[in-house]
């Protein structure tokens, strides 16, 4: 069967279209943002060669690019069998990560303050060239290492920038958390109605890591339900409801509240685990007493990035150093599948492949954070509808959930939310 | 996941919002350049909801528009649809 996107729709989005069922008698039964405009990948990467599988993903996403990259790039790892990459190897994909999540971040504070964003957009840009990769697509990670070395002349650009960077970002968390035109949208949507489980990468210490090897997931309460899984557990881990819906609602197969639902994002990970870095860690705890929200959660995660990507460049010895070199390998096995995944800017994607005799693709699952938020966006918006109705509240919830949409990038009030009433018996 | 298909700016009104025409037969017409201060005309944009969010370089933009045409998910403008 042939898939066609209609790319017009792409390229301007159509407005948010929120899905609402009610009863004969109109009582609000569930509501959910429609995600027919986003396309199902998978059945087009079923047959190609697993190689060519992550960089066609990744020049087909518009926004996160660098996520899909080293996803793809680690699920191709597992497929070869190939369990660590060389230290520097490491270091350049962390700075694109950490680079590209800046970048990302910084968008959602240009009417904050839009020198502060520009300024954070510049550092994650610098980051993503002194991870190799200058461009808009990157090419920083192959399999088993690097392309190469980190580049010495952005590396010591990101160096200089980062002092003005970190005040900029800690000026825009406190905006964030005391503004009240940004804590009325937290206010509006608060995340403290969600039932289910908080999903994050974590280091082996147990500490917020967004290119971590383990999953841990928490309860409302704080109570672990997964302590850290890898992702070769992948698929003891989570289950699809509708794999074949945008709206594929995964759910944690260990259960926990909400018959397993999860969400992941800034808010989930910050709830998960403190950061690494000391300024963030800081403000993670400023945030927790402030009740929450992901517009200050991105904040205290843009002050984390470009902590860490300060930490990445500092030193000029390793500089130059190439041990980057990538192991030799031979074709996966045949029926083997491959999972790689990170924590982006809005949560946890995850890329897995399985492969056929000859090398192709017969099954591929791309999970993005906007599928694995939906259930939560549709408490939120359930919420909502049960409360003012009005566009506004509809745009905050939309907001707090964060969901990969154009839609998302209209400035404030205007995102233009479309409300279909949807009569179904009970 | 968000697909977002590379357009050229052709031309550029500054002011306080700077305002980009876009590549004739592309959908929108314009864009606003608020978030990318640094486009110029002839850079391939990404937009969303009327904001471009980033600016491609020519390879990285030729890059993207092949990945498309290899699954056919480009129609040229006034090219009919299969289903009609």
């Amino acid at each position: 069967m042939t898939v066609r996107l209609i790319i017009d729709q792409a390229v301007d989005g159509a407005d948010a279209s929120v899905i609402a069922e009610r009863s004969p008698e109109g009582a609000l039964l569930d509501a959910r943002l429609d995600l027919s405009i986003l396309p199902r990948l998978e059945p087009l990467l079923l047959g190609r060669p697993v190689a060519e599988v992550p960089p066609l993903v990744e020049r087909l996403c518009g926004v996160c690019p660098a996520a899909h990259h080293l996803a793809g790039v680690a699920a191709l790892e597992a497929l070869h069998g190939i369990a660590s990459i060389p230290a520097q190897a490491r270091r350049v994909r962390r700075l694109l990560h950490y680079g590209s999540m800046l970048t990302m971040h910084a968008t959602s504070f240009f009417a904050a303050g839009r020198q502060e964003a520009l300024a954070l957009r510049r550092l994650g840009k610098l980051a993503m060239a002194a991870a190799g990769s200058p461009g808009h697509f990157p090419t920083t990670a192959v399999v088993g290492g690097a392309a190469g070395a980190m580049v010495a002349d952005a590396a010591t650009a990101c160096a200089e920038s980062v002092a003005a960077a970190l005040a900029g970002a800690r000026d825009l968390f406190r905006w964030a958390q005391d503004d009240p035109a940004a804590t009325a949208e937290r206010h509006a949507a608060s995340s403290d109605t969600f039932l289910g489980a908080d999903v994050a990468l974590v280091d082996a210490d147990g500490r917020l890591d967004p290119l971590g090897e383990r999953l841990r997931a928490i309860d409302p309460a704080g109570q672990v339900i997964v302590a850290g899984a890898l992702a070769s557990q992948w698929d003891d881990l989570v289950a699809l409801a509708q794999p074949e819906a945008a709206a594929s609602r995964p759910s944690l197969l260990a259960g926990g509240a909400d018959g397993g639902h999860y969400r992941v994002g800034p808010v989930a990970g910050l709830r998960v685990a403190a950061p690494t870095t000391a300024v963030a860690a800081e403000l993670r705890e400023d945030w927790l007493r402030g009740g929450g929200g992901t517009l200050a959660a991105r904040a205290v995660m843009a002050v984390h990035c470009v902590e860490a990507i300060a930490d990445l460049v500092a030193g000029q010895d390793w500089i130059g150093r190439d041990d980057t070199e990538p192991d030799k390998t031979g074709p996966a096995a045949a029926g083997r599948v491959g999972v790689g995944w990170v924590d982006g800017a809005r949560g946890l994607l995850v890329h897995r492949y399985r492969v056929d005799q000859e090398g192709k693709v017969d099954q591929a699952l791309v999970l993005t954070p906007t599928a694995q938020n939906e259930y939560w966006l549709s408490r939120l918006l359930i919420r909502a509808l049960t409360g003012d109705s009005d566009h506004l509240a509809l745009e905050n919830a939309i907001r707090e959930a964060d969901p990969c949409l154009p839609c998302v990038a209209a400035p404030a009030g205007h995102m233009g939310v479309k409300i279909n009433t949807v009569t179904k018996d009970r | 996941m968000c697909v977002a298909v590379p357009t050229r700016i052709v031309a550029i009104e500054a002011g306080p919002l700077p305002m980009a025409r876009l590549e004739p037969g592309t959908v929108p017409a314009t864009c606003c350049l608020a978030y990318v201060p640094e486009a110029q005309v002839g850079d391939y944009v990404l937009v969303q909801h009327g904001f471009a969010i980033e600016v491609l370089d020519a390879e990285s933009a030729a890059l993207s528009l092949a990945a498309f045409a290899e699954l056919g998910a480009i129609r040229a403008p006034g090219a009919p649809d299969d289903a009609d």
